[in-house]
């Protein structure tokens, strides 16, 4: 067996053992791309609902009365007030929010994303342990799909033909992206999220601005 | 064929305690915990000291599941525990539950400008109106930079 019929063996079976697990990173990938807008894992049912006000008391006492007015399924498994008004009860899973003194509940159930909330689980490598290693394998697997990928044609189809222009294209793409997004005219090396200008010769244009130490958190 | 199919079966067979655990992060220290009451009475004596705190989970980061609000020993009272992002995720199904986490306590000097923008913030992650009204001046903002947690 010649270097290239090995080189497409390998692209071919690789490529079978790691489809599965393509789509499902390329799925997350698109969803967590865009978690500034939405929670990609989670969504959030809510339901209002407004009952006869509550005199503010003890937590206990508030509890019991808005279980009865709000004809909840039982005591909840823990309350919790933020202020003398606000009381929040907490079932398996869902969770009430009330303002006792208005006379206003939202009731919160979240519920997991259909297929996404999977997706993410694996991606965004929640599991840690094991799947930590599963993960790396995948991403040694992808890098080999890559280099044999180059090499499965040869001929005017091949790397030598518009085989290298295609992959110029996709070496140029992150390069000319860095150069847009990173690099200024004086700078000398990357610089860490959240340098100023003051503080480290340049800053970052579009990329964690207004994000630094003494910031606002998340 | 079949045999690295049984091999890979078989490694997530063995990740599946993992799967089910409620551990976040880093292992807990066997430090004693501090009550969020007593982190709230004496601030300054713990900032830059890892803490560990017990109690109930009020509030998951709605978005990205990056913080949670730790309600301690006395009412109206709670602690944010912020993590980095995707190193430890809160589901929002943690809420309600009773939690032990750890980290470093944190002080932040916010100006008026920034205490706005964090509420402003807040409000849009948490879908509630915001209220300019709400920040009257510059606040000084205490959190928890979470490494670990036990979610029950």
């Amino acid at each position: 067996m010649n270097w290239r019929r090995l080189n497409n063996v390998l692209h071919r079976d690789l490529g079978y053992l790691a489809a599965g697990l393509t789509l499902v990173y390329a799925v997350s990938g698109v969803a967590v791309n865009h978690r500034q807008d939405w929670n990609p894992s989670w969504k959030v049912e809510a339901e209002t609902r407004t009952f006869a006000p509550v005199p503010v008391s003890d937590r206990e006492a508030m509890t019991a009365a808005l279980v009865e007015r709000l004809a909840l399924p039982g005591p909840p498994k823990s309350s919790f007030r933020s202020a003398p008004h606000l009381v929040e009860l907490f079932y398996d899973g869902w969770s009430v929010k009330a303002d006792a003194a208005k006379g206003t509940a939202t009731i919160e159930r979240p519920r997991g994303r259909r297929v996404l909330r999977e997706a993410n689980f694996l991606h965004l490598n929640e599991p840690k342990g094991l799947w930590t290693w599963v993960a790396d394998v995948y991403a040694v697997v992808l890098a080999l799909l890559a280099v044999t990928g180059l090499f499965v044609l040869k001929g005017k189809n091949g790397l030598s033909g518009r085989g290298k222009w295609l992959t110029g294209i996709g070496v140029a793409i992150p390069l000319l992206a860095l150069l847009v997004l990173l690099w200024r005219p004086g700078d000398r090396g990357p610089r860490g999220e959240g340098e100023s200008e003051a503080g480290g010769g340049g800053a970052h244009r579009g990329m964690g601005a207004g994000r630094g130490a003494a910031g606002p958190s998340r | 064929m079949k045999k690295p199919l049984a091999a890979l079966v078989l490694a997530l067979l063995a990740a599946a305690p993992a799967l089910a655990a409620t551990k976040y992060g880093k292992p807990l220290s066997n430090a004693t915990p501090v009550k969020v009451s007593e982190l709230m009475a004496k601030p300054d004596a713990y900032v830059g000291k890892v803490v560990k705190v017990e109690g109930l989970v009020t509030e998951v980061c709605p978005k990205r599941g990056c913080w949670i609000n730790v309600a301690g020993d006395k009412e109206f009272q709670t602690i944010r525990v912020k993590v980095e992002d995707g190193v430890i995720v809160f589901p929002l199904t943690d809420k309600g539950k009773k939690v032990v986490a750890e980290g470093t306590f944190t002080k932040m000097e916010l100006t008026k400008e920034q205490a706005l923008e964090r509420a402003k913030h807040h409000a849009e992650e948490t879908k509630t109106k915001f209220d300019p009204a709400s920040v009257t001046g510059p606040q000084t903002v205490y959190q928890i930079m979470g490494t670990g947690a036990v979610v029950d």
